[in-house]
């Protein structure tokens, strides 16, 4: 007799969503820097504001931090981040 | 009168609480900001006792303007308000109930944060696309899917098959639809109800999805008793699971039961208690992890990131020896009654091992455990984690035959666990150095350190073991606190 199982796993079908078009210069976009507060963050990430600003030209950079490293960014963080050209997510230790 | 959503976490927590507020001189009413059909399911999933009304086209709500949902409103006979409360706030609740003359309706160790805050009222919401909401709403259904039922080729070995799919490396039992659901009839629900949404892909767990893992794991049907508390406490926004099955560290969720379903499951808490011995200690943890794994996608080959795991990530379930602790138990410490069965949680290390055979008293049987204590996260970092000192049956003999009670045990440990100022060096950077700035100075044993945790209550004490062997042990934590895990005590249900 054939066997019949349950499918114990998570069926939720997830879709790719189409990543945004590529920035075909950084000169004047607004760029946000998100800092994970982890220790180290901030060196990393201060060093790419330089870079950002004196070799690539880029307009308004927007600094935020999440209130841990250990969760989820918050609705308000994401809501800061929205209408950015570009977002660099600083990941440090 | 409660304004409410029916997608709002806040008030799906807390709408339930106004069940228990009975009174022929209280008209308890819910007006609901969403449609007759979600409505509907919100009252039905949450068992509301009470009249709940639509209001329609926010007009009510316009009126009365909440910011917040939800609102509770104390209106008098003429419809005058007496009173507001907003959002989720157990001591605000029972202040409402004994305005009105009524006993407290919300108790304080239920499982349930003491506060939460709301979600803004919809009136104040700008428009939404309906997409928006159909989506929404499939975050928040409380009722999922039926589970696919496989059936397999003749020629398919169901277990070979099983081991392939759905478990991690040891075999595991098929799931056959008649095992689960006799599993899923032990719970009294619906197959498709949704008992939490698993980190870190959110995966619905389904009463009879939990049912399939236990069965793969071995679990007698009797165990969603535990199983059902044990994910909602798994999920419960305080512990963080999906940090600890994200993380690069250590941590292993540690499974802690407590009280009368030690017995009447036949949970283990004597000689090898980390171990191997019985079956309901052994299969709930097993069954934990495989949902971890299947539902909630923490699978220890992908996205589980850990550096070195943890053994525990096999199975980790232990019962208090309750019997040879002298003190109240853990779950009393945590705030429930003796008789209630309880389940913790704790994001844990594996643990490390104390033995002290020589010390004559309690206090330097401590004393050595304190050594431990110093070491756990990293030996140099202070203040950040916690830990649990399993306390074997002897060595918690010797320390309440001198007379020292479980809250001055925690409060020795505290004063006597410090890392010493030498081993601190001004020109090395090292991890827990860069943070002296916000260490305690204390002095142990004549000798300048930096106190290891905040608080007493960063302690844990946890009898268990075999009453033969002065064997003790020490468990770190992950990151704790609001910005790491917190620890999570459920109440079981009775049998």
């Amino acid at each position: 007799m054939p066997v019949t199982i349950v499918h114990p796993g998570n069926e939720s079908v997830t879709k790719a969503a189409n990543p945004p078009a590529r920035l075909a210069s950084l000169k004047g976009k607004k760029i946000g820097l998100l800092d994970i507060s982890k220790p180290g963050g901030n060196f990393f990430l201060d060093r790419l504001e330089e870079i950002l600003r004196s070799k690539y030209g880029a307009g308004d950079i927007l600094r935020t931090k999440k209130p841990t490293f250990s969760k989820n960014a918050p609705p308000q963080i994401i809501e800061q981040l929205r209408g950015m050209d570009a977002v660099v997510e600083g990941l440090a230790d | 009168m409660v304004i409410f959503e029916t997608d709002c976490p806040t008030c799906q927590l807390a709408l339930p609480y106004l069940n228990s507020l009975k009174s022929d001189f209280i008209q308890v009413i819910g007006l609901s900001q969403d449609d007759e059909r979600s409505t509907r399911d919100f009252v039905t999933q949450l068992k509301i006792s009470y009249p709940v009304e639509l209001d329609s086209g926010l007009k009510i709500s316009r009126a009365y303007d909440p910011h917040n949902v939800p609102t509770f409103y104390v209106l008098d006979e003429n419809g005058q308000v007496q009173r507001t409360l907003v959002g989720f706030d157990k001591e605000g609740l029972n202040d409402l109930a004994a305005a009105l003359g009524h006993p407290p309706i919300a108790p304080p160790n239920d499982g349930a944060p003491q506060w939460k805050p709301g979600c803004s009222s919809r009136h104040l919401e700008p428009e939404r696309q309906s997409s928006m909401q159909e989506s929404s709403a499939k975050l928040l259904r409380r009722v999922g899917d039926p589970a696919t039922r496989i059936t397999l080729r003749d020629e398919e070995d169901p277990f070979e098959y099983c081991r392939r799919k759905f478990g991690d490396a040891l075999p595991v039992i098929p799931p056959t639809a008649e095992k689960v659901d006799a599993m899923v009839r032990t719970s009294g629900l619906a197959p498709e109800t949704i008992i939490a949404r698993v980190p870190p892909f959110y995966g619905e767990a389904t009463v009879e999805k939990i049912a399939a893992n236990a069965v793969m794991a071995g679990c007698a049907p009797e165990m969603m008793r535990v199983l059902l508390p044990l994910m909602r406490a798994a999920c419960d926004e305080r512990f963080n699971l999906h940090g600890v099955q994200a993380t690069t560290h250590f941590a292993a969720p540690l499974v802690m039961i407590n009280g009368p379903v030690r017995q009447e499951l036949g949970f283990w808490s004597k000689q090898n208690v980390f171990s191997n011995v019985v079956r309901a200690n052994s299969s709930l943890g097993r069954a934990f992890q495989l949902i971890l794994l299947n539902i909630g996608g923490g699978r220890p080959d992908g996205i589980d990131m850990s550096a070195l795991g943890n053994p525990g990530k096999f199975s980790f379930c232990i019962a208090e020896n309750e019997e040879e602790n002298p003190w109240e138990p853990f779950h009393v410490t945590r705030g429930l009654n003796r008789e209630q069965s309880a389940v913790s949680l704790f994001a844990a290390e594996p643990p490390r091992g104390v033995s002290e055979h020589t010390a004559p008293a309690g206090k330097t049987v401590l004393e050595t455990i304190s050594f431990a204590l110093a070491t756990v996260w990293s030996y140099r970092t202070c203040l950040m984690p916690e830990a649990i000192v399993v306390l074997c049956p002897e060595h918690v003999k010797t320390i309440h035959r001198d007379g020292i009670t479980k809250e001055q045990a925690r409060q020795f440990l505290f004063e006597n666990t410090g890392v010493p100022l030498r081993h601190y060096s001004k020109e090395e950077r090292a991890e827990g150095t860069q943070l002296v700035a916000n260490y305690k100075e204390i002095t142990v044993r004549g000798e300048k350190c930096y106190q290891k945790f905040r608080s007493p209550e960063q302690i844990h004490i946890f009898v268990a073991g075999g009453t033969a062997g002065k064997f003790s042990a020490v468990i770190g934590s992950w990151s704790t606190g609001p910005a790491g895990s917190q620890m999570v005590t459920y109440p079981i249900p009775d049998r």
